[in-house]
């Protein structure tokens, strides 16, 4: 083994010797007699070389540790963490761990849009213009519009002008790029992480009901207050005795029975897909009533009401949804799960899909500075959604321990409450082209949202009984932040950035076509001053052609075919491995 | 990374790099973790590797272990003696293994020593399991119970039918449940 040991690079040899299954001292003794082998091997010429290369990785290796321990320093939150996994288990952690990723995306995003469109703005000129008398009233804080309308906080107030300073920085560019960037840093990132999380969760059969997983899989090592595995221990002898009495009755349904139970079904998927689209249709109405662009105070206050209901769908619908289910009978809780999570997607999709709609066909075509504001609906969209949640959180957890003790401590549901997140970086996304600084109130969201439920959690809620599925679960809530969250919106600022015309007077692309003009604009620009050939032909026949998107999409769908193959050849080698194993 | 420090020598430190999966910093984190269990004990100069063992009783007092139901076995899983004596370099090994980045392989090795009786023979037979179920349960099932789901195990997990879980079987089910990384992991 130390001859194998040896003929590997350094990386590979730290990580194998780390793998052993040895005590300490055994891999100690081995690791002295790998380095002993290499240096004793070695030629004695160029032994000037040698120590310098010698000395040279031994420090690079340990400059990696050392940024290993830095990066440990700047973790946030550690200690808290430790702590509620010690008395709630790894399943409630990752909500926690789901706030902090997200935190990070939006840090990044405003370091980004901060760094890149803001500051040479403010350096430029830092004044905004407001007209004659419009003053900082207290409402803007909940409007977002009146005062903060002229301020960085919008895209109206950013400009086009190319900037002479050190070098030319036009800011037109600069505003696309920059929002392309982030979204494809986002995309990039999140991909990567959906498919980490597939590569190490994905299971081909679900184990959880069986006893042997619950007798040896599923103990969870880092709880370590004392009423919590008391608590552990009673949901374990419940569900062992739950799943024995189950292999005793097998039930076997009639056939009135299981019509009685297909016909619930069909009712309540009737009623909350209903529910979710008279919603959409009912914001519609709201927005179109209150649709006006004078500025008294009083329909200020209006344009408070779509928020408002909304957020107020939002809270109340679920609620709904979770009494449908009540009523329903699942073969296992996993089922009961998605289903309750799929109807509440339908719903935030229908909703948010007919404020989109609205915003681009309607206040696109009928306000004269339309970028600005549908910032400001979004604004208000995501202070109200933070409101009602805070709101939710008090009585759904705070109040219900004080005035409704009969009803039991509530368990700390993680699949709702990461689904909130999920909805709440849904609108940051959204918003992000047209309010470059919204990230900010993101930010502040999280933090804010990670004292609070720390404080719900310890003072009122008690662990999920069921134990089990989080990494399933984990890897479908990232899956469900990439495909309707992120793709969603990434859709629907492709679309602004592409069809819609640009307000004529406000904003960075004030005055063309279509956002992408700007780049159609600087390609003819750098045409005429004939330098960076490359960069021209690039765009003419690289992203402005069709075919090579055709042939693009060609290549991936064979390749994903072929692996798809590949995997199914691999599932009928296991089946056939495991039947010889039996016999 | 330049403070000066006189517990370990560098290449002892770039040792405990190198062939566990902690950071110098949580290294010597441990070490005063190790100290402070027994301040009379446990030299703070560790330069020419004392031999120094702290009791059993000393180790499972730990707050991340006090509750849990198997601290004796995780502990005598570790220890050379099998008794449940830990020197330092078992007790830094203990926790690399029950650390965040440690492979599942590694982890299912040990979880297996720790479920099953290492000392009789190398399988999980049902009285193993029956000691692992009433730990986890705490006489809430009664022993017809517990035959039961002690036999319902079995049957489920044993693949070569010969009665036992050997270490393949182990490996079987803990590669279809995806928590295990997870699970079987105490912070400290």
């Amino acid at each position: 083994m130390v001859k194998e040991l040896v003929d590997m690079s350094t990386r590979e040899r730290i990580h194998a010797i780390r793998d052993l299954p040895m005590s300490f001292e055994e891999k100690k003794s081995i690791r002295s007699q790998v380095l002993a082998f290499k240096s004793a091997n070695q030629s004695p010429h160029f032994t000037g070389f040698r120590d310098f290369t010698e000395n040279a990785s031994v420090t690079l290796r340990r400059w990696g540790y050392s940024v290993r321990s830095a990066r440990q320093t700047l973790q946030l939150w550690q200690g808290t963490m430790k702590e509620i996994g010690g008395r709630f288990g790894t399943s409630v952690l990752t909500y926690f761990m789901f706030l902090k990723w997200l935190l990070v995306f939006n840090v990044v995003s405003f370091l980004i849009n901060f760094g890149f469109i803001t500051i040479p703005l403010l350096v430029h000129d830092h004044t905004p213009n407001l007209p004659p008398n419009v003053n900082f009233r207290g409402l803007e804080i909940l409007t977002g519009a009146g005062y903060f309308n002229y301020t960085v906080m919008y895209y109206g107030s950013y400009s086009n002008e190319t900037l002479v300073g050190l070098g030319e920085y036009n800011l037109q560019l600069a505003y696309f790029f920059t929002i392309s960037l982030y979204m494809v840093l986002c995309g990039v990132a999140l991909i990567f992480s959906m498919a980490k999380s597939f590569k190490e969760n994905y299971v081909l059969s679900d184990p959880a009901s069986s006893s042997a997983w619950q007798i040896l899989c599923s103990w969870d090592f880092s709880i370590v207050n004392e009423r919590a595995i008391t608590q552990r221990k009673n949901n374990l002898s419940v569900q062992l005795k739950e799943s024995l009495s189950e292999g005793a009755q097998t039930e076997m349904l009639t056939r009135s029975e299981k019509m009685k139970h297909f016909g619930i079904h069909l009712g309540s998927w009737l009623l909350s897909t209903s529910l979710a689209f008279g919603c959409g249709s009912g914001i519609y109405f709201l927005c179109q009533t209150t649709d006006d662009s004078s500025w008294t105070p009083l329909q200020e206050a209006e344009t408070l009401l779509v928020p408002f209901v909304v957020s107020l769908m939002n809270l109340v619908v679920p609620l709904f949804y979770s009494l449908f289910n009540k009523f329903e009978v699942y073969s296992n809780q996993r089922k009961q799960i998605y289903v309750l999570l799929v109807r509440n997607v339908i719903l935030k999709i229908s909703i948010l899909s007919i404020l989109c709609y609205y915003w681009m066909q309607v206040v696109a075509k009928k306000f004269s500075c339309w970028e600005s504001m549908v910032g400001q609906a979004l604004y208000r969209l995501v202070l109200f959604d933070f409101l009602f949640l805070m709101l939710g959180s008090f009585f759904g957890e705070f109040l219900r321990k004080w005035l409704l003790p009969n009803l039991g401590v509530p368990e700390f549901d993680v699949a709702r409450n990461v689904f909130e997140l999920i909805y709440a970086q849904t609108l940051v996304w959204i918003g992000i082209y047209f309010s470059p600084l919204l990230p900010v109130i993101q930010i502040l969201k999280c933090f804010i949202f990670f004292y609070v439920k720390k404080v719900s959690l310890a003072q009122n809620c008690q662990p999920p009984r069921r134990t089990g599925r989080a990494a399933q679960m984990q890897t479908i809530l990232i899956a469900l932040l990439f495909f309707p969250s992120f793709v969603g919106a990434l859709s629907i600022v492709a679309y602004t950035a592409w069809s819609l015309t640009p307000s004529k007077q406000c904003g960075p692309f004030r005055g063309l076509n279509n956002t992408f003009g700007a780049v159609g604009i600087w390609i003819d620009n750098l045409q005429q001053s004939s330098s960076s050939y490359w960069v021209i032909w690039i765009y003419h026949h690289v992203i402005r052609s069709e075919v090579f998107y055709f042939f693009l999409a060609l290549i991936v769908i064979i390749i994903i075919y072929i692996f798809w193959q590949v995997t199914q050849g691999r599932k009928q080698l296991i089946v056939q491995l495991r039947q010889q194993i039996v016999n | 990374m330049g403070n000066k420090q006189t517990i370990f020598t560098d290449e002892q430190l770039d040792a405990y790099q190198d062939c566990t999966f902690f950071t110098r910093k949580e290294i010597l984190r441990l070490h005063g973790r190790y100290h402070e269990l027994a301040p009379h004990l446990v030299p703070m100069d560790y330069t020419n590797d004392p031999d120094c063992k702290l009791p059993l009783a000393l180790i499972v007092n730990m707050p991340e272990l006090k509750e849990n139901p198997f601290r004796n076995r995780i502990v005598e899983a570790f220890s050379e003696d099998g008794m449940g004596n830990l020197s330092f370099n078992e007790f830094v090994d203990m926790f690399s293994v029950l650390s965040e980045t440690a492979p599942r392989e590694l982890k299912a090795i040990y979880a297996f020593k720790i479920y099953a009786d290492f000392n009789v023979d190398n399988f999980l037979c049902k009285e193993d399991l029956e000691k692992t179920l009433n730990k986890l349960t705490k006489e809430e099932l009664t022993p017809e119970e517990v035959d039961l789901v002690c036999e319902k195990t079995i049957e489920e997990a044993d693949l070569d039918g010969d009665n036992k879980l050997s270490f393949a079987d182990f490996e079987n089910m803990i590669s279809r449940a995806p928590d295990f990384l997870s699970t079987f992991h105490i912070r400290i």
